[in-house]
């Protein structure tokens, strides 16, 4: 009963379009109010010690991380290096372009970030080798959601704090699924360019791969800082998300000098504005969580659908619908915050694996990232190629139906995601 | 005039908190693994960085609180508008204006009841565990926090009332960025 209250309530109060985090704090407060004899007062301590953990802070770190690398020229030196690579098979450019954007997701935990990073410098080049516009805003926007899904990825930071799973072996699952993604991305790339004799570059000599690779090198060794920091027990996550902030602003500010020392402050401040926004509706739906337990809420749900005999067959396809409905309608960090401490015990009880679990929701909300309405990936690209958003809707839709086939193949072969993770911490013997 | 002071101030200090928590952890680390080297040890063997991670919470949620503030003026806080950008334009200011309220509603809460609880603490004369900062000092930032950002709501819903924009926030714009080409 108090469920449908909370939800009900939660819901309408959203549908005004007021603020999430406003949404979620009013619904704890007038239920507190009006339902429980509980104080109202411990709405204001748990605003703060909500966020006192340290796991948390990783996220702030890797926006600043990410902002100083969108100014700093690694992104056009990954596109360089990649170009290199793979530029002369058909569809060259957009084949490095996915390529890029895998690379830039390895040292970027955001997605938009990586379609601004990447997206901004290889959307006006592919239209200038006379590649349609759609082509690449689509290719690009969507190879973008590899930034959430290749390690670091803040979307995996928010799932690990509020399901209490290991931030590290979410990482380490996302890099299978990552690579594999970039593969297929490239795969279909490829396909699509032949058929329609795309333009290929001249073939890069081994002169130029080493060259292009060595200015690429200091983007590409943030790479070894923060995976190899952090497996190899050298960081915690946090600690390495620090790291890399300071070394992104030392790369940015001193070695590539795309960024003066005097615009640094401002780097700061957007990077903090980004940050607030998402700790601020972190506390919140901490808050809210916190209530859906000390209702029983989740323990119920739990409870009903193993009364209803589900399989972890059909409870997950019902997960991927109902995630795939809310990104309709949030961002992924919301969803992802209100949804994982309801699912994730179902899921617990059912035999899925909470790794699993992390990189099933991750996908979706990518899939989320790159369709309207509220799509950031969409928003983002239509904005770098100054396309309208109808048309920037257009050129996303075939790329929506891969990536919704690629959600049902790593939600139903589950080695997919746990092969190297399994590999790695269950080591016999 | 004291509105500019205030901006200025709220963006200097977000910004500061940021980098020095950054370089607080990015210290620690570089501590613990410089341990070994004489010439560094020599210099940094009398200083004691336990209270990193604990200094670097405090400043992240003192930014936070006061980058929320920021954020509604930057109008970074995203909801469900959907809906609510298909109904007519009047619909759709009394629509946003509710929101905009609610945001002041639930923050002036906050606020108060955050104040009630410093003052509780004020009188348990609670200390943080590593730094032994006084407690109540540190959960200053969840009154002045929300009080600020109640403030912003109701500057924002005054300039919306009076014809102004709201401000938005575009992910795609990176001041410093722009398109270029290649080959």
């Amino acid at each position: 009963m108090s469920g449908w209250i909370i939800f009900i309530g939660l819901i309408l109060l959203m549908l005004t379009g007021m603020p999430i985090s406003i949404a979620l704090g009013l619904t704890v407060l007038a239920f507190l109010f009006f339902m429980t004899d509980m104080p109202v007062e411990i709405v204001s301590q748990r605003l703060f010690t909500g966020l006192d953990q340290f796991a948390i802070m990783a996220i702030p770190f890797f926006i600043l991380a990410g902002t100083f690398l969108t100014h700093g020229g690694v992104a056009r030196r990954m596109i360089r290096f990649a170009s290199a690579l793979v530029g002369h098979f058909y569809g060259g450019l957009a084949m490095a372009g996915v390529f890029a954007c895998a690379l830039f997701a390895a040292v970027s935990g955001s997605s938009p970030a990586t379609v601004v990073a990447i997206g901004t410098i290889l959307i006006p080049a592919m239209e200038k080798q006379g590649y349609p516009r759609r082509f690449g805003v689509g290719a690009i926007g969507t190879a973008g959601v590899l930034g959430i899904l290749i390690p670091p990825s803040i979307v995996m930071v928010i799932y690990s704090v509020s399901t209490n799973t290991s931030v590290g072996k979410l990482f380490i699952a996302g890099i299978v699924p990552g690579l594999l993604l970039a593969a297929i991305l490239m795969a279909i790339t490829w396909i699509v360019a032949k058929r329609r004799n795309y333009p290929r570059m001249q073939r890069a000599d081994l002169k130029e791969i080493v060259a292009s690779f060595w200015d690429a090198i200091w983007g590409l060794l943030l790479i070894v800082v923060v995976i190899g920091g952090i497996y190899g027990g050298v960081f915690t996550p946090t600690e390495a998300a620090a790291m890399s902030a300071v070394y992104a602003f030392f790369i940015a500010v001193f070695v590539y000098r795309d960024l003066k020392l005097r615009d640094v402050p401002r780097v700061l401040l957007d990077a903090a504005n980004m940050s607030a926004m998402l700790l601020y509706i972190i506390t919140n739906a901490i808050l809210f969580s916190f209530l859906l337990t000390s209702e029983n809420i989740p323990q119920a749900m739990a409870q009903w659908i193993i009364d209803k005999h589900l399989s972890a067959w059909v409870f997950l396809m019902g997960c991927n619908v109902l995630l795939l409905i809310a990104g309709n309608f949030m961002e992924p960090s919301s969803i992802v915050l209100l949804l994982a401490p309801i699912l994730f015990p179902v899921a617990a009880k059912l035999g899925v694996d909470p790794i699993h679990f992390g990189i099933i929701m991750t996908i979706n909300m990518e899939v989320g990232l790159i369709h309207p309405p509220v799509g950031l990936n969409l928003y983002v690209a239509s904005g770098v190629a100054r396309m309208g958003l109808t048309e920037t809707t257009v050129a996303f839709a075939p790329w929506i139906v891969v990536m919704v086939l690629y959600l049902l193949l790593v939600t139903y072969v589950p080695d997919i995601a746990m092969w190297l993770p399994n590999a790695i911490y269950h080591r016999p013997g | 005039m004291l509105n500019r002071i205030l901006d200025h101030l709220e963006e200097w200090l977000i910004a500061t908190f940021m980098a020095l928590a950054t370089l607080i952890i990015f210290a620690s680390v570089a501590y613990r693994y410089t341990g070994d080297v004489p010439w560094i040890w020599q210099y940094t063997q009398y200083l004691n960085l336990t209270w990193a991670q604990e200094l670097c919470i405090y400043l992240f949620i003192w930014m936070a609180k006061f980058g929320a503030a920021y954020g509604v003026r930057t109008g970074i806080h995203v909801g469900v508008d959907v809906l609510i950008n298909r109904l007519p334009e009047k619909q759709r200011r009394a629509g946003v204006l509710l929101g905009l309220g609610a945001g002041a509603f639930f923050t002036a809460v906050v606020a108060v009841l955050g104040a009630k609880f410093v003052w509780l603490m004020y009188g348990t004369g609670q200390v943080s565990p590593d730094l032994e900062l006084p407690m109540w000092i540190v959960y200053l930032a969840v009154p002045l926090g929300s009080a600020l950002m109640c403030y912003r709501f109701l500057q924002v819903a005054w300039r919306f009332w009076h014809g102004e924009p709201l401000p938005s926030h575009s992910h795609a714009r990176v001041e410093g960025l722009q398109a270029e080409g290649r080959g």
